[in-house]
């Protein structure tokens, strides 16, 4: 290292700061050298050495010795862990590490999502063929002889209308014939969709790939929450694509479905003449529950469901009558 | 044992006897035949030593319990001629005196010779009022007795050096050619007085350490690593030091000299002249001994050099 100069009329005047007065005795330079002096002793020992060149050559000679106890070479101060310098680098890599471990985890989530894409897309095929026109083209070029090419570039290259266009809303479904328009359903079935909105918002657009041609194609996430809809003739409905396509879930024949309550795999749907159905395996199997209080069933049309978890829960007729559960359904309360 | 005349001052020795007692039982004076009463006076004397009289008691009692007690029995017992304190001193000290010489004078009969002359003083060969005097009488126990060996290894060696010096040899002068030099010549410039008393102002507000690392390497020339160890921090630490002091050190005597009335540039130019040129003998300045040249191989420069 080079190191800077200092002027000549420094060097000159430590010279002639040099002292002549009594000069510690050999006692006192060693304990200094062993830094065994008390704090005021060490640093009036300092300054006579600031002054005295023999002292510092004493004092010098005594400290590089070999196997000196005193003369032990001490780590630098500001080497210590919490340093700055090792602060800032420490820094640095802790947010190497943390980008690294989003992109990795970002890229898994994403190849998951590609794989779960391609292996849903022969059923897809069906509810996309009675889809609008747009992505029926779609379909067809996802379809088509040359398969798509699914990067993660393009995937972010996707555009917010492509995505809008490319997206059959329930409405548009309606309209091909699918299903028909959402239907008013009261309690539960509402924020269900609203809660399953909020996740399909929170886990940002279903991933999106370009295919090689301009079309876009929707991919959906096989980790999203199915959403549940009671359809206006009164059949339960689920959706795995966040409301893109709709299929009906066939729980009991000839029921008329008014109200639904869905809480993760816990679905409870109630219709006409009391009929309840409870499926705890998000709608692969339905039980029938039949509400009984005071020895007397449930028989009028059920108009709203509510379950606050698995075991709480409410129903209310149309006769404004309120039937609670505080067991799953297992007993009733008449209010 | 030479008998001490320790009299303890009331009002500061009192309540310190648990201590000194202590001190005493840590010591194993009583098996290098070292009374209480004789423990006691050599305490006193230190105190005396290295407190004014009118010390506080916790700093009377800080400075005892600072004490290497044992080694300073043991050393004691050896001044007074103890027999088996000799055993343990020559035990434990005597190869290292001799490797502490080796080092200090790296060469090997030098080093002999120099070990077995501060052998001769420890043991006492001298005499003073029909007495022999140990050099080990005047160990305090402050720090180590290794400690005070080498350092005073250390003392011996460059007083011998200072010593040589002053009777060397017309051959090796002119081996050394220094006979022929040109005599120095003093440059008649003045130096502005303004520029010394700047800078002095600069070098006395500075503290001690930083004093010692700027004398130690722009004067002394010693390494970094040299005064890292000396002062007991990492040679990195000094790098910085110095590099800073001798940039900061331009900037405080230029700012002095602004105010003793110089114009910036004046004083950029004041600093700039090399002093080697003035009139000033630094070396009359610097010689704080008569006859003392500067002892380390490294700085001992050529007499009539100029500087």
């Amino acid at each position: 290292m080079l190191m800077a100069g200092i002027p000549r009329i420094v060097e000159q005047q430590l010279h002639a700061m040099a002292t002549v007065e009594d000069h510690p005795d050999p006692n006192l330079l060693g304990a200094f050298v062993e830094k065994s002096l008390a704090q005021g002793e060490q640093l009036r020992v300092l300054e006579h050495l600031s002054r005295c060149t023999t002292c510092r050559e004493i004092v010098s000679l005594t400290a590089t010795q070999p196997g000196f106890a005193g003369a032990v070479l001490v780590a630098p101060v500001r080497a210590g862990w919490l340093s700055w310098p090792v602060l800032r680098w420490g820094a640095a890599v802790a947010c190497i590490v943390v980008v690294g471990t989003v992109v990795t985890l970002r890229q898994q989530h994403e190849s998951r999502q590609i794989e779960a894409t391609i292996s849903e897309q022969k059923p897809e095929k069906q509810i996309s063929a009675l889809s609008s026109p747009r992505a029926k083209a779609a379909e067809e070029t996802t379809a088509g002889a040359a398969k798509p090419t699914v990067t993660r570039q393009m995937t972010r290259a996707m555009k917010p209308a492509e995505n809008h266009a490319a997206a059959p809303s329930p409405v548009e479904m309606a309209d091909a014939g699918v299903g028909s328009r959402l239907a008013e359903v009261p309690g539960r079935a509402k924020a269900a969709e609203s809660q399953d909105a909020q996740s399909m918002k929170a886990a940002g657009n279903a991933a999106q790939v370009e295919t090689s041609g301009a079309a876009v194609v929707p991919l959906v996430s096989t980790n999203l929450p199915p959403r549940w809809t009671l359809s206006s003739d009164g059949t339960l409905q689920r959706s795995r694509d966040s409301g893109r396509s709709w299929q009906t879930i066939q729980v009991a024949d000839n029921t008329i479905f008014r109200a639904l309550a869905a809480n993760g795999l816990e679905i409870w749907v109630g219709g006409a003449a009391g009929a309840l159905f409870h499926s705890s395996d998000a709608g692969q199997h339905w039980t029938q529950v039949r509400p009984v209080a005071n020895s007397e069933p449930l028989a009028d049309d059920i108009i709203g469901v509510e379950f606050t978890d698995t075991l709480h829960g409410k129903v209310t007729t149309s006769v404004q009558e309120i039937w609670i559960t505080a067991d799953a359904g297992q007993t009733w309360q008449k209010q | 044992m030479p008998k001490q005349d320790f009299q303890p001052e009331p009002g500061v020795v009192a309540g310190l006897d648990a201590l000194m007692a202590e001190l005493y039982e840590k010591s194993k004076g009583e098996e290098l035949g070292l009374t209480r009463q004789q423990f006691d006076s050599v305490l006193g004397e230190i105190a005396r030593k290295y407190l004014p009289s009118d010390a506080a008691h916790h700093d009377l009692r800080g400075l005892y319990m600072s004490l290497r007690a044992e080694e300073l029995v043991l050393a004691r017992a050896c001044a007074a001629g103890h027999e088996h304190a000799w055993e343990v001193f020559l035990t434990r000290y005597r190869e290292k005196l001799y490797d502490i010489a080796g080092y200090i004078t790296k060469e090997s009969s030098t080093a002999r010779e120099l070990a077995d002359s501060i052998y001769a003083e420890l043991y006492g060969t001298t005499t003073r009022d029909g007495q022999r005097t140990s050099k080990l009488a005047s160990y305090t126990g402050r720090g180590s007795l290794e400690g005070w060996l080498r350092t005073v290894m250390v003392q011996e060696h460059v007083n011998r050096y200072r010593r040589q010096r002053r009777l060397v040899s017309l051959d090796e002068e002119t081996e050394e050619g220094s006979q022929f030099a040109t005599p120095a010549t003093e440059v008649a410039i003045a130096v502005d007085p303004r520029v010394e008393a700047a800078t002095d102002e600069v070098l006395i507000a500075l503290p001690p350490e930083d004093r010692f690392v700027l004398a130690s390497y722009f004067l002394d020339e010693r390494t970094l690593a040299e005064i890292a160890r000396t002062l007991g921090v990492h040679e990195s630490t000094i790098s910085r030091k110095v590099d800073k002091l001798a940039k900061s050190l331009r900037k405080q005597i230029l700012a002095a000299l602004g105010r003793r009335g110089m114009s910036r540039r004046q004083a950029q130019e004041a600093l700039e002249v090399d002093v080697r040129d003035l009139r000033v003998n630094i070396r009359s300045r610097l010689a704080q001994e008569k006859g003392g040249g500067a002892f380390s191989k490294k700085k001992a420069e050529a007499p009539a050099d100029g500087s």
